[in-house]
């Protein structure tokens, strides 16, 4: 599969700091248009406010000196340039005084306000003042036919909301670019990573298994990440190992009978004539054949037992009389092959599994001591009580042994020892007895035996130790 | 006898019937489970041997349905599958025999013969007599030309098998299961120590021998 780098863009990374900025822009966002609603809010029924006071005002000259009060009182205020707007209309709608030139063409809303737009000359020498600017203004009749025009110039206060708009909004662009900005540092990082752990996956899945995710060491995710990933390719790689070696053991073990047989149906077939002789070697043929599918069936067994199956109908159950069976079948077995045979079985134990698995387990324990056991020695099955209370079932021989260095490979599939590689035998047997061992949570114990004595070796103890409790 | 042989593998099929008719039998063939069905309730047969898989309806059900209709004949079951669990699922179908395949010629002809007598209406017999030799089931002895002979209690039961099978070839693996109830293969030959054993109680002092070895199929008690 051939695929480009992922860009940031695309990478979970970005996105969720995309997400987050977004989340983060959008909040500041309404926390700031709150602020300027209740603000601009303010200001308007401060203007409010203050331009009905200004009508009390006005109102208070019109009672005490008349028209006239109010007329100078407009001009009092408007001398020198004002906030404040003021008309003076007559009872003919005449303009007697004020600072408009007009009243304005807007309509009043239904509270009687009027929102407009008036043109002032530049007051100062500020190059950019406007000429048209903005009011609130109100009409209100004083008495005998006068009205009084009174507004509030709000263009500085609106020019001031207008900036806190703009900077709101500044402000929001800025939060999300910087989220967009950190995202993309964030990503990077993220993603570097990740690609490296890619990179290795994709030189594993081209198969070579040396490699490993990089690690920083600082225990975060990613790492853990790393360090999982590599565990798992350090499985992946003992298990291809261990294929190729049973691989490699199958080729052996199947081989030479394959080959043996082969030879010998050729051979037949060129004898012309002796039917005797073709009669032996169809026979050696048929042996040869029933030794593989021996092999063939001990590795179907250790694959069904160590896939667990039978693990569904364990039971707890006694394993003395398992134990004694087997050894009344084996010990005629024994003797007449020129060993002696002992046999100690402790009563009133309890194991969790199958009878008839452990019957197979002494089986192979048994055949294994009788094979590599030379004549005159002994073999010896025990059942016992071990001092923390496990049940241990050890078969002991005066064979030759196995060395120590050796002891955890024997049990692995189809490792023969060099030196038994001529005896028959698929070299499965102890495999089969580990097999069994492992579905029933045992340990399996290889020691030296009891031998060393009479030119005997140092012999073997095979011991399957049976976890404690229900 | 009349076998009707239920297998997918023609080549398999026709490797038993050779054989089967070889030793004189009448052999019918179904290649398939609803074929197998069909032959298995038209006749009567004196063994079944059913492969248990099957195309289009597999051994086990075969089984069923055969035994639902009141067909009583020993069934022998045919299969890759040898786990306890499977021959328990065999015979609780109601299967008579499991043989776990790849099995020998000898051993497939020893389970049919011996399956055919066990059809023989047996009564309950207390006494089995082979030439010379009388077993008492009740009073558990045994006696050859008037001497008594001592076993010991596996032994005894060996006996039983062998003298139940008289004249019949008795496998290694069919003593195993039957007398000892283990299904699988030591890799020594256990089976022959024991029998050495018995026959040297039984045949040794006497000049005809009952216990008798065929080559490459097992064992038979013969007067």
């Amino acid at each position: 599969m051939k695929r480009r780098m992922p860009s940031f863009v695309r990478t979970t990374a970005f996105r969720l700091t995309l997400l987050s900025a977004g989340l983060f822009a959008l909040s500041s966002f309404l926390i700031l248009a709150f602020v300027y609603a209740a603000s601009a809010g303010a200001a308007m029924r401060r203007t409010d406010a203050v331009i009905m006071d200004e009508f009390a005002a006005v109102e208070r000259r019109f009672e005490e000196s008349g028209i006239d009060g109010v007329n100078r009182y407009i001009l009092q205020r408007t001398v020198g340039g004002s906030d404040f707007l003021y008309l003076l209309i007559n009872p003919n709608g005449r303009l007697l005084s004020g600072n408009l030139n007009g009243m304005p063409d807007a309509l009043p809303n239904d509270a009687g306000w009027m929102d407009f737009v008036y043109g002032r000359a530049p007051v100062d020498d500020e190059a950019d003042e406007r000429d048209s600017r903005r009011a609130r203004a109100r009409l209100v009749e004083i008495g005998s036919g006068y009205s009084v025009f009174v507004g509030v110039d709000f263009e500085d206060e609106d020019r001031l909301i207008g900036r806190l708009l703009r900077a709101i909004l500044v402000a929001s662009a800025l939060v999300i670019a910087l989220g967009i900005a950190s995202g993309v540092v964030v990503s990077r990082r993220f993603s570097r990573r990740l690609d490296a752990i890619n990179t290795v996956s994709r030189t594993v899945m081209g198969g070579d298994l040396s490699h490993r995710a990089p690690r920083n060491g600082s225990g975060d995710e990613l790492d853990e990440l790393s360090a999982n990933f590599n565990a798992m390719l350090e499985r992946l790689e003992e298990l291809m190992q261990r294929m190729r070696n049973v691989g490699d053991s199958i080729a052996h073990d199947l081989r030479s009978p394959l080959t043996r047989m082969r030879n010998r149906m050729e051979d037949a077939l060129r004898d012309d004539g002796n039917r005797q002789s073709r009669q032996a070697a169809l026979e050696q043929a048929l042996n040869d054949s029933d030794e593989l599918l021996g092999v063939f069936n001990a590795i179907l067994s250790i694959s069904r037992i160590e896939a667990g199956e039978r693990r569904d109908s364990f039971k707890h159950f006694d394993p003395a009389p398992v134990v004694s069976d087997m050894g009344e079948l084996y010990e005629p077995v024994c003797e007449d092959s020129g060993h002696s045979f002992g046999m100690q079985v402790e009563p009133n134990m309890r194991v969790f599994g199958d009878r008839s698995l452990l019957s197979q387990g002494i089986a192979n324990m048994l055949d294994n001591a009788i094979k590599y056991t030379p004549e005159g020695g002994g073999i010896q099955l025990r059942l016992r009580r071990c001092s923390d209370g496990r049940a241990e079932l050890s078969v002991t021989d005066t064979g030759p042994g196995i060395p120590e260095i050796d002891r955890v490979r024997v049990t692995q599939r189809f490792v023969r020892l060099e030196k038994s590689r001529n005896q028959p035998g698929s070299g499965l047997g102890l495999s089969l007895v580990k097999a069994i061992a492992d579905v029933h949570g045992a340990v399996l114990r290889l020691d030296d035996g009891a031998g060393g004595v009479d030119g005997h070796g140092p012999g073997l103890r095979i011991a399957i130790i049976f976890p404690t409790g229900e | 006898m009349r076998i009707l042989i239920i297998e997918d593998d023609r080549e398999a099929a026709n490797y038993i019937r050779k054989g089967l008719k070889e030793s004189g039998h009448v052999v019918d063939h179904a290649a398939d489970g609803e074929e197998g069905l069909a032959m298995g309730r038209s006749a009567e047969y004196d063994i079944l041997v059913v492969d248990r898989m099957l195309p289009k309806l597999d051994g086990l059900s075969v089984i069923e349905s055969l035994r639902d209709e009141g067909v009583s004949s020993p069934v022998l079951i045919l299969s890759a599958l040898g786990e306890v669990d499977h021959r328990v699922e065999g015979l609780k179908a109601g299967g008579d025999d499991y043989l776990v395949k790849p099995y020998a010629f000898a051993e497939l002809l020893a389970r049919i013969e011996a399956l055919a007598r066990r059809r023989d209406p047996e009564a309950v017999r207390t006494k089995l007599v082979v030439g010379d030799m009388e077993m008492d089931l009740l009073a558990r002895t045994v006696v050859r030309g008037g001497e008594a002979i001592l076993l010991q209690p596996r032994e005894f039961r060996l006996l039983e098998f062998l003298m139940k099978h008289s004249g019949q070839v008795v496998t290694r693996t069919m003593l195993l299961e039957k007398v000892w109830d283990y299904h699988f293969d030591p890799q020594t030959n256990v089976i022959d120590v024991h029998i050495s054993r018995l026959r040297s109680k039984i045949d040794k002092p006497f000049d005809e021998a009952l216990l008798h070895t065929v080559r490459g199929a097992g064992y038979r008690l013969q007067a």
